[in-house]
């Protein structure tokens, strides 16, 4: 088959032990009932629960080719980026199938999934995870109608950082039925003037940290008038922060905080 | 003659200050930006007002207090390399910065605060290595110190990036590329309280600095207090930019190139030189900080980025000038 990178993978018939080095891959091998076939993971890969028990391989980006080697893999599952090129071409010289996939969008889910169940047997299993997602996503999204609340995606606060169009969190709250304040932007993140947040001035600032908003007390924030009438939105879950058959689950709980907004 | 070239840096800093307020990532006329000068109640008002005029004004002292402290230690190690930076105080800054964000601390001011910790235990102990090795404060061991202690908090921060859990850690490089996003006129306060002092006595020292530049031996026997004279300035840099990386980051290429830039087109004595480069480093600064808040907006550029892009090229065509 061919993989997101474009790279030719040789697959044997049923891959048995799997190192999945992305968190969302994690998630959806055991979303299709091969959870068991799982021997290696991130340290982010957090849900399921059960998860928690395959060994941890390190943070994912940098893989380490003897800890992937070590639990006698035949198939790894690299996130499709230039840096794994090199260790995604090492394991297959090796003989061990190794593919890079995209996972940053929404129709990620299912077209992720059903290629890991075609290559761990569990097609049916995969297409039916697919088909209910479809289903919950069509059914979570907002319609189109009526004034929808811009939000400011603050992913960083200092300096303040933004995700623009075509990003994961923009398309969740596109879908709960908020605007992202800088949908004009393209790249996936970028540093932005306050002086640009507080002209547009949202009416709700999602913020990714746990802890409370420090940044609100900071003086040049003032200027912001969301942040003077303290209207933030904190999103913690990885549901928020991987595309995930939880993902319309996230959309609706994302929409009941967005609609009480002026 | 004199009176020519004063009213000429007049308005540099005018015309640096004013274009700094009237550009920035949301356009607004020149009539909007005068009117909300006077008038904070309106959103142009809000951004001229609140974000724009304490972000010119502290970038104009950042500037020209890094591009002083690059010309006085320039002078005082006789070294023309010799710039804030080199004094192992980005290491020390980056470290606490980093520390700061993998410890998870949280309140507005604890990055900053943070870096200008390590900024200052970084200082002490190049001053101490130096003090130790030469007894005196010697220039080339002081350069070997700070590159060393340098190395040394990069290396462990590179240990605290690479083991830390925090998500986030790596921004902690974002915030130090440096920009003056985060200015107030709380933090603008702060900054000129503080470094008044430091500056006004590198000023006070402006002919010993002439002496110093002449030779240790010569200088000795002209009445200057040679040791003293260098601890002052050691200690006056240290703070100003051990501040200055708390305040907006590491700033690169301003107090290296800046003094050098205006003595390719004079080279008056301190008194006169010191004045002239901070007000060079102010208007650079400010000027580059417009470009990096409009070249790709919405979006900002770290403005250590825009100094060297625009910064370079200038310094060059001003050396080949000189020495053609």
């Amino acid at each position: 088959m061919v993989d997101d990178a474009g790279d030719t993978v040789q697959v044997a018939s049923v891959a048995r032990r799997i190192v999945s080095l992305i968190p969302a891959t994690t998630e959806l091998l055991f979303a299709i009932g091969a959870g068991d076939a799982v021997v290696g993971r991130t340290e982010w890969c957090d849900y399921p629960a059960a998860a928690a028990r395959v060994p941890n391989l390190g943070d994912g980006i940098n893989p380490n080719t003897e800890a992937v080697l070590a639990s006698r893999p035949d198939l790894v599952i690299l996130y499709n980026s230039a840096q794994n090129a090199a260790i995604a071409g090492r394991l297959r010289s090796m003989g061990i199938a190794s593919l890079r996939l995209n996972t940053d969008a929404l129709s990620d889910v299912g077209r992720v999934g059903r290629i890991l169940g075609r290559l761990t047997g569990h097609v049916l299993a995969a297409d039916s995870m697919a088909a209910v997602f479809d289903t919950a996503l069509a059914h979570a999204t907002a319609p189109p109608t009526g004034r929808r609340p811009t939000v400011l995606l603050l992913v960083w606060e200092q300096p303040p950082m933004t995700i623009g169009r075509g990003s994961f969190l923009d398309e969740l709250v596109q879908r709960a039925g908020g605007a992202n304040l800088f949908a004009d932007v393209v790249s996936t993140a970028g540093t932005v003037s306050i002086e640009a947040v507080a002209a547009r001035d949202p009416d709700l600032i999602l913020t990714t940290s746990a802890g409370p908003a420090s940044f609100a007390d900071r003086p040049e924030w003032q200027a912001v008038r969301a942040v003077r009438q303290r209207r933030f939105l904190p999103v913690t879950g990885s549901e928020y922060n991987r595309p995930s058959p939880r993902a319309p689950a996230a959309i609706r709980a994302l929409a009941r905080r967005l609609r009480p907004a002026p | 003659m004199r009176r020519v070239s004063v009213a000429i840096l007049g308005v540099v800093v005018v015309a640096s200050l004013a274009l700094g307020l009237a550009a920035g990532t949301v356009p607004l006329s020149p009539g909007q930006v005068w009117d909300g000068l006077w008038r904070g109640d309106s959103s142009a008002g809000v951004i001229v007002r609140d974000l724009r005029a304490p972000r010119v004004l502290l970038a104009f002292a950042v500037g020209g207090s890094l591009a002083v402290c690059g010309a006085a230690l320039q002078a005082m190690i006789r070294n023309p390399l010799a710039e804030p930076y080199l004094l192992g105080l980005s290491g020390g800054a980056g470290l606490g910065a980093v520390l700061a964000i993998a410890s998870q601390a949280t309140g507005p001011w604890a990055v900053p605060l943070a870096a200008f910790a390590g900024a200052i235990a970084a200082i002490a102990l190049v001053y101490r290595l130096s003090l130790v090795a030469g007894r005196r404060l010697d220039p080339r061991v002081l350069l070997l110190s700070g590159v060393v202690v340098g190395s040394f908090a990069g290396a462990l921060m590179s240990a605290i990036i690479v083991l830390s859990p925090a998500a986030g850690i790596r921004n902690a490089f974002l915030w130090l590329l440096g920009g003056f996003g985060a200015s107030s006129w709380r933090s603008l306060a702060v900054f000129t309280a503080y470094a008044a002092l430091p500056m006004a006595t590198i000023g006070l020292s402006a002919r010993h600095l002439d002496l110093l530049a002449l030779g240790d031996e010569t200088a000795h026997h002209l009445g200057a207090d040679v040791d003293r004279t260098r601890r002052t300035i050691y200690i006056c840099t240290a703070l100003l930019t051990a501040a200055s990386v708390a305040t907006c980051g590491i700033i690169g290429f301003v107090g290296l190139v800046v003094p050098h830039a205006v003595r390719t087109v004079a080279r008056p004595l301190h008194r006169t030189l010191l004045p002239l480069v901070f007000i060079a480093g102010g208007a650079f600064l400010v000027l580059s900080d417009v470009v990096s808040r409009t070249v790709v907006r919405p979006l900002e550029l770290p403005v250590g980025v825009i100094t060297a892009l625009v910064g370079v090229p200038l310094f060059a065509v001003l050396l080949r000038r000189t020495l053609a």
